[in-house]
C-alpha cells in the first residue's frame, strides 16, 4: 500500500491536504487585539452617533395619496428619488378597497419644508391638489416591547446554551465560543454604526442569524478539540498544541463552509440587489455578509485560543516549548485517525533513546499514522469454509 | 444492515416526494409575509379624540392580542389619528375585520342588584334577558382579597398574592352590613348579562381597565384557580374609592345579600366577566381575585384584566388590501439569487470532491423539498408568514447544511489519508460527524426554541424557520446522506475507484 504522505510544496496543496502548521495559539493577540478594537470601536461609534434607525423603529412621515392609472407604486418612488430621498428605507404600498385605491408612501421623518414640497411634488404627480393627500406622522411598529423581549429572549437562550455546551464539552468552551459570539454581534452593530446604515427589523433578524452561525462554526471547531483532547490524555500534550492540531485539521473544513455559505450570500447581494433591483435584499444580504466573516474569523481566532488560555494550567506540566513547524505539521497530519494516541516508550524500536522524556513524547504524538496503524502486518483474513 | 440502509434511503425519499406532490397539488404554500405578498390593512381609529400616548399603548395592545389569538406577525402602528393594522396571510377584508375586532374598554361597575334595575331609565333589557331569575352562581362566589392583609402595614414588597386567608376570618371590620337600599335610583344603572348568562344590574363606571397595571395580571392556584393584579401608581386611589364605597355597602355599591359586602363587576364590552366581592377598603399594589374558578376562567379573567388598559375604544373603519412592502420583485430577485448561488455551491463542491458530492446534490435536493413541504404545513397551522428575512433565513441555512456534508467528507479524507479503505472509513466517519452535526444542531435548535418561546413578532416568524431548517438538517443528514455515502462505499463502484473525493487512494 502507497500512501501520499510527502508534504506539499505550495500552500495552497497543504492545505488541501490539511497539511498546515499555522501556529494558531501563537497567534492569539492578533485575536485579542482585534476583538479589544472591534470593541472600543463600537462603543466610540454608539456612543456619538449611535445607530441610524429605520422607520419601524421611529416612525417617521405618511402620505396617503389617490392612486389613479397614472399615478401607482412606481411614480410615488419616482418623486421620492427626485427630492434625494432614499428609497431603501422607505415604504411604498398600494392600499385598495373597492371604492377608492390610495398609494401610502412612509419614509422616515423629513424636515417640514421638506415634507411640504414631497407633498406638493406628489399632488403634481397624481394630478390632485395637495388637500386630497392626507400627510400624517407614522408610529414605529417595532415597539420597545419587541425589543425588550427579543433581549429576554437573547439572554435565556444564552445562559442555556452555556449549560448545553458546559455538559456536552466543558464550561470552558461554553465560555469562549459565547465570548466569540458576542464579538461578531458587536462587530456587525458596530458596523452598522460606524456606517450609519439604516437598522431594520431585517437586519435584526440578520444580527440573529449571525449569531446562530457563529456559534454553530465554533462548536463544529471546539468539537474537534474535545475529541483530540481524549486522543492525546495518554501523553503529555500541553492544550495548546491539542488546539493548534485541531485547528489546522479543521482548517479545510473551515474554508469549505464559509466559501459554501457565503456564496448565495454574495449572489443575494450582487444578483439580488444589483443586478435583479431589489434593494430591500441589499442591506439584508450586507449584514449576513459581514456577519459570517466576522463569525468564521472569531471562531479561529478569538474563541480558540481564548479556550487554550483558559485552559493553560490545567494540563500536565511539560518543560518543552509548544510545537511548531514541522513538528506541528507532522502532528496535524498524524492524529487524523480515530484512536488514542499511545505511550509508545514502550516500544524498544523507538530511535530516540538518547533524547529527553518530553522529546520523546513528540515523537510518539506525531508518529506517522501508517506506522501506527501497521505496526503488525494486517492478519490475514480466514477463507471461507465451503 | 445493508436492507436497513436502503429502506432508511428510499423511505425519505418516498416520503418526501408524496408530500411534495401532494402540496403541489393542493396547492398548499408558505404563506408569504407583508413584505412579499402583502395582505389586508384595516384601519381602526378612537371613537373619541384621543393623545398620541394613548394611541400607542393601545398600538401594543392589538399588537399582543393578535399574536395572542395567533394572527403572527401583524403590522401595527400609529398613522396620524388612526391605527393601521397590516396583517399578513389573511385572505378577505371581512376575515381581516373581524380578526382586528379587539377593542373594547374594561370598565369597574360596582354591583347593585342581582335582578333587575331600579333605575328605568337605564335598564335596557336589549338581550332578553331582563326577566331572567338571577342565578347568583358565579358572580357572588369570587371574592377581592387583600393581598397580604394580615400584614396591613406591611411594605409592598410583602403583599405577595396568595398570602391570604379565607375572608371569613377576617379580625377587623364591620361585620354587621346595613340593608341595601334596594331601591334607590341610580343614574347611570345598567342591566348587563354575565358569562353564565344571567344578569347583573350594575351602577355608572367609576374606573377603567387602566387601573391595572398592563399585563401584570396572573394566574394564581394556591386555594383554587385566582387572578393577582397589580395596581398602577395613580390607578390605586380609583380602584381604592370605589373598593371602599362597596367595603362599607355605600349606597352607591350596596351589599346584594346580607352578610355579604359590595361587589365590583368588572365589564368588557357590556359583559360583566367577573364580579368579587370586596374584603378590605384599601389596597396596596396589587389586588387579589379568587373564588370558585376554573383554570380557564381564571385565566380569562387574567387575559381581560391584561388587555383592559386600552384608554380609549377604538373602532374599525376600514379595510382595505395592501400590496408588497419590499417590492413585487423581491421574492423572485431573492429566489432567483438564491438559486444561483446555490448551483455555484454544488458546481464547487462537486469539482472538490467528485463523485460523492452528487450525494450532496441529492441530499440538498430532498433538503430543499422538505423544507419547501414543511413551510407549507407550519405556516399554515401557525399562521407565521415567510416573510423576506425567512426566505433569505433559509438561503444562509443553505450554507449549515453544506456544512455537514463537508464535515464528513473531510473526515473520511482523513481517514483515507491514513490508510483506511473508503468502505471502512466512512462508518467511522458517520459516527464523529453525526456528533459534532448534532451538538452544533442542537444549539441551533435551542435558540430557535427560546426564541420562538419568549419574543414576538418577526423575531418569533425568524426562529421558527431557522428551528424547521435544522430539523431538515438533521433527518436528511442521518436518514438520507449516512445511507448513501454508506451504501456507496460499500458498493464495487467505489472498490475500483482510484480516485475517491479527489483524492488518490490507489492501492499498489
Amino acid at each position: 500500500m502507497t500512501l501520499d504522505t510527502s508534504v506539499s510544496s505550495s500552500g495552497l496543496g497543504r492545505l488541501f491536504r490539511g497539511q498546515t502548521a499555522i501556529d494558531f495559539y501563537g497567534h492569539r493577540k492578533i485575536g485579542l487585539v482585534s476583538a479589544i478594537v472591534v470593541v472600543v470601536v463600537t462603543v466610540l461609534s454608539l456612543a456619538t452617533q449611535g445607530l441610524n434607525l429605520g422607520l419601524d423603529f421611529e416612525g417617521g412621515d405618511a402620505w396617503d395619496i389617490p392612486a389613479s392609472e397614472t399615478f401607482g407604486v412606481d411614480e410615488a418612488e419616482a418623486v421620492l428619488q427626485a427630492n434625494d430621498i432614499s428609497t431603501t428605507g422607505a415604504r411604498i404600498q398600494l392600499r385598495s378597497s373597492e371604492t377608492s385605491d390610495i398609494v401610502t408612501v412612509q419614509v422616515e421623518e423629513l424636515p417640514r419644508e421638506q415634507a411640504a414640497q414631497v407633498t406638493a411634488d406628489f399632488a403634481e404627480a397624481a394630478g390632485v391638489t395637495t388637500q386630497d393627500i392626507s400627510f400624517s406622522f407614522t408610529s414605529s411598529t417595532w415597539g420597545r416591547e419587541i425589543t425588550e423581549k427579543a433581549a429576554r429572549a437573547l439572554v435565556v437562550f444564552i445562559i442555556i446554551v452555556s449549560i448545553f455546551i458546559s455538559i456536552r464539552f466543558e464550561w470552558r468552551m461554553a465560555l469562549a465560543a459565547i465570548a466569540a459570539m458576542l464579538n461578531d454581534v458587536v462587530f456587525a452593530v458596530g458596523f452598522y454604526s460606524l456606517f450609519q446604515f439604516e437598522v431594520t427589523p431585517a437586519t435584526v433578524i440578520a444580527f440573529l442569524t449571525i449569531l446562530g452561525y457563529s456559534l454553530y462554526d465554533t462548536i463544529v471547531v471546539f468539537d474537534r478539540v474535545n475529541e483530540n483532547q481524549g486522543r492525546y490524555a495518554g501523553v503529555r500534550m500541553p492544550y495548546e498544541d491539542v488546539v493548534n492540531i485541531s485547528m489546522n485539521q479543521v482548517m479545510m473544513r473551515s474554508m469549505l463552509t464559509s466559501f459554501s455559505s457565503i456564496i448565495p450570500v454574495v449572489s443575494l447581494l450582487i444578483l439580488g440587489s444589483g443586478v435583479l433591483g431589489a434593494v430591500a435584499l441589499q442591506e439584508f444580504a450586507l449584514a449576513l455578509l459581514i456577519g459570517m466573516i466576522s463569525g468564521v474569523y472569531s471562531s479561529i481566532f478569538i474563541a480558540t485560543p481564548l479556550l487554550a488560555y483558559l485552559k493553560r494550567d490545567t494540563g500536565r506540566k511539560t518543560r518543552r516549548d509548544r510545537m511548531v513547524g514541522d513538528d506541528l505539521r507532522a502532528a496535524v497530519m498524524g492524529a487524523g485517525v480515530t484512536g488514542r494516541v499511545g505511550d509508545q516508550r514502550a516500544s524498544s524500536d523507538e530511535p530516540h533513546d538518547d533524547v529527553d522524556d518530553d522529546r520523546e513524547l513528540v515523537g510518539s504524538a506525531i508518529a506517522q499514522p501508517a506506522d501506527r496503524l501497521l505496526t503488525h502486518p494486517p492478519r490475514p483474513r480466514k477463507k471461507k469454509r465451503r | 444492515m445493508k436492507r436497513r440502509l436502503w429502506t432508511s434511503l428510499i423511505g425519505v425519499v418516498l416520503i418526501t416526494l408524496s408530500t411534495l406532490v401532494f402540496n403541489v397539488a393542493t396547492d398548499n404554500t408558505p404563506i408569504l409575509g407583508l413584505d412579499l405578498q402583502g395582505g389586508v390593512s384595516v384601519i381602526l381609529a378612537p371613537v373619541e379624540p384621543a393623545t398620541e400616548q394613548d394611541l400607542i399603548i393601545i398600538r401594543d395592545l392589538i399588537r399582543d392580542e393578535l399574536e395572542r389569538r395567533g394572527i403572527a406577525e401583524p403590522d401595527v402602528r400609529v398613522q396620524g389619528q388612526t391605527i393601521v393594522v397590516d396583517l399578513p396571510g389573511v385572505r378577505d377584508q371581512d376575515e381581516a375585520l373581524s380578526a382586528v375586532d379587539v377593542s373594547g374598554v374594561v370598565e369597574l361597575r360596582p354591583v347593585l342588584n342581582f335582578s333587575d334595575c331600579p333605575a328605568p331609565e337605564a335598564t335596557q333589557p336589549a338581550l332578553g334577558l331582563g326577566d331572567e331569575t338571577p342565578s347568583t352562581g358565579s358572580a357572588p362566589d369570587t371574592s377581592v382579597e387583600p393581598t397580604g392583609f394580615r400584614r396591613p402595614q406591611a411594605p409592598p414588597a410583602d403583599s405577595i398574592p396568595g398570602d391570604t386567608l379565607p375572608a371569613d376570618t377576617l379580625p377587623d371590620g364591620p361585620v354587621d352590613i346595613a340593608p341595601a337600599p334596594t331601591q334607590a335610583t341610580v343614574p347611570g344603572a345598567e342591566l348587563l348579562p354575565t358569562r353564565d348568562g344571567s344578569v347583573l344590574c350594575v351602577g355608572p363606571a367609576q374606573g377603567t381597565g387602566e387601573v391595572f397595571e398592563k399585563g401584570s395580571a396572573q394566574l394564581t392556584g394556591d386555594q383554587g384557580w385566582g387572578v393577582a393584579v397589580d395596581l398602577r401608581g395613580d390607578g390605586q386611589a380609583t380602584w381604592n374609592n370605589l373598593a371602599s364605597q362597596c367595603y362599607n355597602a355605600a349606597p352607591t355599591c350596596p351589599s346584594t345579600q346580607p352578610g355579604v359586602r359590595g361587589q365590583i363587576a368588572i365589564v368588557l364590552d357590556s359583559i360583566v366577566q367577573s364580579a368579587p366581592q370586596v374584603n378590605q377598603p384599601n389596597f396596596t399594589d396589587s389586588v387579589a381575585i379568587t373564588g370558585d374558578f376554573s383554570r380557564d376562567e381564571a385565566s380569562d379573567l387574567a387575559n381581560v384584566l391584561n388587555r383592559g388598559a386600552f384608554p380609549v375604544e377604538v373602532e374599525a373603519q376600514e379595510a382595505r388590501t395592501v400590496s408588497a412592502s419590499a417590492g413585487t420583485d423581491s421574492l423572485r430577485a431573492a429566489v432567483i439569487a438564491g438559486l444561483i448561488g446555490l448551483v455555484l455551491v454544488l458546481v464547487f463542491l462537486v469539482a472538490y470532491y467528485r463523485w460523492l458530492a452528487l450525494v450532496i446534490v441529492g441530499g440538498i435536493t430532498v433538503w430543499a423539498a422538505m423544507v419547501f413541504t414543511m413551510a407549507s404545513f407550519v405556516s399554515g397551522w401557525t399562521n407565521y408568514a415567510l416573510s423576506l428575512a425567512g426566505v433569505t433565513g433559509i438561503i444562509v441555512a443553505i450554507g449549515v447544511t453544506v456544512d455537514s456534508y463537508v464535515v464528513f467528507f473531510e473526515r473520511i479524507k482523513d481517514e483515507l489519508r491514513n490508510g483506511r479503505t473508503i468502505k471502512n472509513a466512512a462508518p467511522r466517519s458517520f459516527n464523529m460527524t453525526w456528533r459534532t452535526i448534532w451538538s452544533a444542531d442542537v444549539v441551533s435548535l435551542i435558540g430557535a426554541f427560546i426564541l420562538f418561546w419568549l419574543s414576538v413578532g418577526s423575531v418569533r416568524g425568524f426562529a421558527l424557520y431557522l428551528g424547521l431548517t435544522t430539523i431538515c438538517d438533521l433527518l436528511v443528514c442521518y436518514f438520507f446522506t449516512r445511507p448513501a455515502v454508506l451504501l456507496l462505499a460499500q458498493s464495487k463502484l467505489m472498490a475500483k475507484r482510484d480516485h475517491v473525493l479527489g483524492m488518490n487512494v490507489a492501492t499498489a
